[in-house]
């Protein structure tokens, strides 16, 4: 009996699902009901983490946006339109930055969008920018090598960064050098670059460690790194758990080793956060710093801490962000309308923009900035001193041919790709 | 293996075996008393941590604040107990999932209400020569042998200890013989909190503060609580010795990573070898013996 | 929910809904439903094993993850029709075996009860950790890299086919694949539960040791079931990761080891439908709540977790059942026994 009803039903509920599938030719983007086609107004999606592992940067990523587009409208807008936000909390989770990027372009039809603090972020979202050819600024500093028509990486590469901190600490301290980064994608790159770097430099990577990202004990890795008297460690240790191990650093008496960097103190403000001289000697290879003297950021600082008054600190890619959104301004004004494909031809037009790091051009071919890199040091009162900038052009992606505005791709180089490599 | 690699084994097996017991006490204390796994053990760890780096930044001394986290811990567990919790003796899967979701609700409300981050302790004491690690560590290790042994007194020497024993091995007969096992009950989950607590607390100076701070406890504690089995003690001293070997070894050799990993793959076989816990096979071979005799 | 009329209405009438979703709400509706119908399909591989034989598996996520990542590996390295084709029947045979080789290690060896939760929990914990450091260059298999933390991008939409006939899923497409293997996956366990089998399958969970006095081989049993548990996450996990074209560690961790249980505990464990049910709708909850900016999210689905595990320990779909019995009962002339626990869940799905 219920054989004969489950046929019955069945064949009934397939027949109407298959009538409907049918109308499914009907279907478009908005479709029939449709569920709003956005507002009118050019809307940028501001997909930055404000809770989570990335807390620390993606709220500052968050507020200088903010900031960078109030400043902006209020000026009289682009084109003479105010630029809408679309900013939800990602809260650090690759599957909701997938459901909230699809939401923006969908249903915010997003002219422009920036997301993500970790690689791991853009690497789940580039499917869905690259399927719907989205205008996507990257603007966190980053292992280098992704050369994609749509996307823009603002940030430094490790390749810049490693290339300002690594010859220095080789000049000043000596050639062994022991790695410390975070067990992920950009970690495992940069510890690549350093050995490249360290072989252009006649150094050598004496010992690696890679450690899981929610990882906070240090004791074994202090251990080995103390067996190992490397002249200097290489760190590109991320994310908050990271941070103890310069706690940690301290209470073994490891501060006689002189640490590079080019993920610390300038996204978490360890040197802010953990008491002295816990970050003594450590040398961070950077575009930007808050604590950069000249005039023009100071007086970035002080709009920023007036606009938000609990802020904390503005680090590196929040500076990224800000300046990004004044060279979208400036593409769009170039191209004359918010259309993203115009935009785009417009950002490869070659741009230059005034950062509070430096004035800073765009690199048409690949997509990245040419950044004025500059070492960071920190001594055992964690004040901070700079040296000399120096313009470092994203050389990695020139050497593998990426060149966008000939030939579009979306690919990441690594650092294999490279031609002659040890 | 050189003397200095030997005492660099040793400290980081002592400092990975005082993680453990120190994780796991809590658990292993309301596991063995009502069978139950409780989920939102982390989060207990989360409450002796908050309460702890708090107080401690309003100016109370460390040891005090500590002090102040496990207290509170152990009362946030009592009040938990006596609203939730109780309903679910008897109802192993449900207490899990029950406790799942409050451990879900703690961990968003701490962010909610405290932020992303707390206030950072600076590790006490200063450092070692030769293993070049923190003298915190030998402390950390010292409390943890402290509350077993404490522990131990506890069950073994007083009138609580006992009726607690007598409900753990047999609650119908203990209540026939008067025990109020509610009360048990209630007490007993209290303690657990505030070990719980203690844990959070101890480790508050050498981890970061998050709200996903008791997540790193989580894995190592349920582990060893189901590799240990119903004695409190004896299985999680054995449990913590075994996964504590297996972790230190392997992290020398292959990193922190692969430390874990082959930590809970050896969790995985012992659970497979030993259904019962090593407490289950200490007590089949008991009786055997019994037999044999 | 029983085998009336009704039901069946509701049921038709529920699926024609779904199938009219893309067309009333467009392609976006049709994305975001994709991965919602995925996770049901996984919600629905827990209620089978822990709602009719009492495995209550946290691991259920470590074959979908697993079927996610070979799917990723194969289809990346033999992107032709019959590449992908058998990419899609590779990955779910792959977690299958998975699954079969866990469900004999643990039943054969005399696991039972929370032991097994443990166990299922700690196997998708190593997956998590283990796939969490595979980030370098080294951890790649053919053209495919396991990516760490970064997770696998880059993974091929379905297709099926021979050669060069066949036919590339797109958004739509996939749509109404993902919700055609919903459909046809409940009414085959539906069918599956309402056998012999399935009544071996509830003797089993309500009293192993006399079910086995009887004669049933119950490791086999629960050896079967966990398998099929398996086979039908991985089918969810291959149309989860299709659909973002990507996969990450994080289908292992913790968080995500537990929502299928809260999906089944919240919709009814006894309940195939109820959990469907509780899987969309909790998961559409949490993404409205998401979207609006809310921090609210993980504070309600808890909330809702303890409250329906107190209040209605079976579930909602099952109390409903009862309510739905109770009324026909008074309306009806013929009088219906009170049903015992046991005999209520005979026709159930």
């Amino acid at each position: 009996m219920s054989e004969r009803s489950l046929t019955r039903r069945s064949v009934l509920a397939a027949g109407s699902t298959a009538a409907l599938a049918a109308t499914a030719g009907c279907v478009g983007e908005g479709a029939v009901l449709g569920m709003g086609d956005g507002s009118p107004n050019p809307t940028a999606a501001v997909l930055e983490d404000r809770s989570g592992t990335f807390a620390l940067t993606g709220t500052a990523k968050y507020r200088t946006t903010k900031l960078a587009i109030e400043e902006i409208n209020r000026d009289g807008g682009i084109l003479g339109e105010e630029l809408e936000v679309f900013a939800p909390d990602p809260q650090s989770d690759n599957m909701r930055y997938q459901d909230l990027a699809r939401h923006a372009i969908y249903q915010e039809d997003a002219d422009v969008l920036w997301a993500g603090y970790s690689s791991a972020t853009r690497e789940a979202i580039r499917p869905l920018i690259n399927d719907h050819e989205q205008l996507y600024f990257y603007t966190t500093q980053y292992e280098g090598g992704v050369c994609d028509k749509t996307v823009f990486p603002l940030g430094a590469t490790a390749r810049q960064q490693l290339g300002a901190v690594v010859p220095h600490m080789i000049e000043e301290y000596g050639d062994e050098i022991y790695t410390v980064a975070a067990d992920y994608n950009f970690g495992q790159r940069s510890g690549e670059w350093v050995k490249i770097i360290a072989e252009e430099h006649g150094a050598e990577v004496v010992g690696e460690e890679y450690i899981p990202l929610e990882e906070s004990q240090f004791g074994s890795t202090i251990n080995n790194i103390q067996a190992a008297e490397p002249d200097f460690v290489m760190s590109m240790l991320v994310g908050q758990d990271h941070s103890a191990f310069y706690e940690q650093r301290l209470a073994s008496g490891l501060t006689d080793v002189p640490i590079g960097t080019s993920t610390n103190m300038a996204q978490e403000r360890e040197h802010l956060r953990i008491d002295p001289p816990a970050l003594e000697d450590v040398y961070a290879g950077v575009n930007y710093m808050e604590e950069l003297p000249t005039d023009r950021n100071e007086a970035f600082v002080e709009r920023y801490h007036e606009r938000w008054d609990d802020a904390e600190y503005i680090n590196q890619e929040a500076q990224n962000n800000y300046f990004s959104v004044y060279l979208y301004k400036e593409a769009v004004e170039r191209a004359g309308t918010f259309d993203q494909a115009a935009v785009i031809e417009a950002l490869e037009s070659g741009l230059e923009v005034e950062a509070p790091e430096g004035d800073v051009t765009l690199d048409p071919a690949t997509h990245h900035m040419n950044h004025n890199m500059r070492i960071a040091h920190a001594d055992e009162n964690h004040e901070i001193s700079f040296d000399e900038p120096r313009t470092i052009e994203p050389v990695f992606l020139q050497e593998v041919g990426c060149d966008l505005t000939e030939r579009a791709e979306q690919t990441q180089y690594e650092p294999d790709a490279l031609p002659e490599v040890a | 293996m050189t003397g200095a690699g030997l005492l660099n084994f040793g400290f980081e097996f002592v400092e990975i075996f005082a993680f453990i017991v120190l994780a796991t006490v809590g658990l292993a204390v309301i596991f063995g008393m009502m069978g139950i796994i409780n989920l939102a053990h982390g989060e207990f760890i989360l409450v002796g941590a908050y309460a702890t780096t708090f107080t401690f930044a309003a100016g109370l001394p460390l040891p005090l604040a500590m002090l102040t986290g496990v207290v509170l811990t152990a009362v946030y567990g009592l009040v938990l107990e006596r609203l939730i919790v109780r309903h679910l003796y008897g109802r192993l899967l449900d207490s899990m999932v029950v406790t799942w979701g409050i451990s879900l609700v703690m961990i968003q409300l701490t962010r909610i209400v405290f932020g992303n981050t707390a206030p950072g302790i600076g590790i006490p004491f200063g450092q070692l020569p030769i293993v070049d690690g923190p003298v915190y560590y030998l402390v950390l290790a010292a409390v943890a042998v402290g509350v077993l042994g404490g522990l131990y007194a506890l069950f073994m020497w007083t009138e609580f200890g006992i009726r607690a024993r007598a409900t753990m091995q047999d609650e119908a007969t203990a209540r026939s013989m008067g025990v109020d096992t509610d009360r048990m009950y209630m007490s007993t989950f209290a303690v657990g909190s505030g070990l719980a607590g203690l844990a959070g607390a101890l480790y508050a100076p050498v981890m970061t503060v998050t709200p996903e701070y008791g997540t790193g406890f989580l894995v190592e504690a349920f582990v060893a609580v189901v590799v240990g089995g119903a004695s409190v003690l004896v299985g999680t001293v054995l449990a913590s010795g075994l996964l504590g070997t297996v972790n230190a070894a392997v992290t020398n050799v292959a990193g922190t990573f692969m430390g874990q990993v082959a930590m809970l793959i050896a969790a995985i076989v012992a659970i497979r070898l030993m259904p019962d816990g090593i407490t289950g096979v200490l007590a089949d071979w008991r009786e055997n013996r019994g037999e044999s005799q | 929910m029983g085998n009336s009329s009704a039901f069946w209405l509701g049921l038709a009438v529920a699926v024609a809904v779904l199938a009219a979703l893309p067309a009333l709400f467009g392609l976006y509706a049709a994305e975001v439903g994709a991965v919602f119908l995925a996770y049901a399909l996984l919600g629905m591989s827990l209620a089978f094993i822990w709602g009719y034989c009492g495995i209550l598996s946290f691991g259920q996520v470590a074959f979908f993850g697993v079927a996610g990542y070979a799917f990723g590996i194969i289809a990346i390295n033999a992107t032709t029709l019959t590449g992908l084709t058998l990419a899609l029947l590779a990955s779910i045979a792959v977690s299958t075996a998975f699954a079969a080789a866990l469900g004999y290690f643990m039943f054969y060896g005399g696991v039972r009860d929370v032991y097994v939760t443990i166990l299922t929990l700690v196997v998708a914990l190593v997956l998590y950790t283990f796939m969490g450091q595979t980030a370098g260059g080294e951890w790649s298999v053919g053209d495919a890299r396991l990516g760490g933390f970064n997770g696998m991008s880059g993974v091929p939409d379905l297709a099926v086919g021979i050669g060069s006939t066949g036919v590339e899923i797109g958004l739509l497409g996939h749509y109404y694949v993902t919700l055609g293997a919903l459909v046809v996956t409940y009414l085959g366990l539906r069918a599956l539960v309402n056998s012999q089998f399935g009544y071996a399958m509830i003797a089993t969970r309500e009293d192993e040791d006399r079910t086995a006095m009887f004669g049933y081989d119950t490791t086999f049993i629960k050896l079967v079931v966990f398998t099929i548990g398996g086979a039908i996450a991985g089918l969810g996990g291959v149309l989860f990761t299709t659909q973002n074209n990507y996969v990450d560690p994080s289908v292992f961790g913790i968080t995500a080891a537990a929502l299928p249980v809260v999906w089944a505990s919240v919709g009814g464990r006894t309940s195939l439908i109820g959990t469907v049910g509780a899987a969309l709708a909790i998961q559409f909850v949490d993404y409205r709540l998401a979207l609006s900016g809310s921090e609210w999210a993980l504070v309600v689905i808890g909330s809702l977790l303890v409250f329906v595990v107190l209040v209605m320990p079976e579930g909602i779909a099952p109390r409903l059942h009862e309510y739905v019995l109770e009324s026909r009962e008074d309306a009806d002339s013929s009088p219906v026994p009170p049903d015992p626990p046991a005999a209520a869940e005979e026709v159930s799905d």
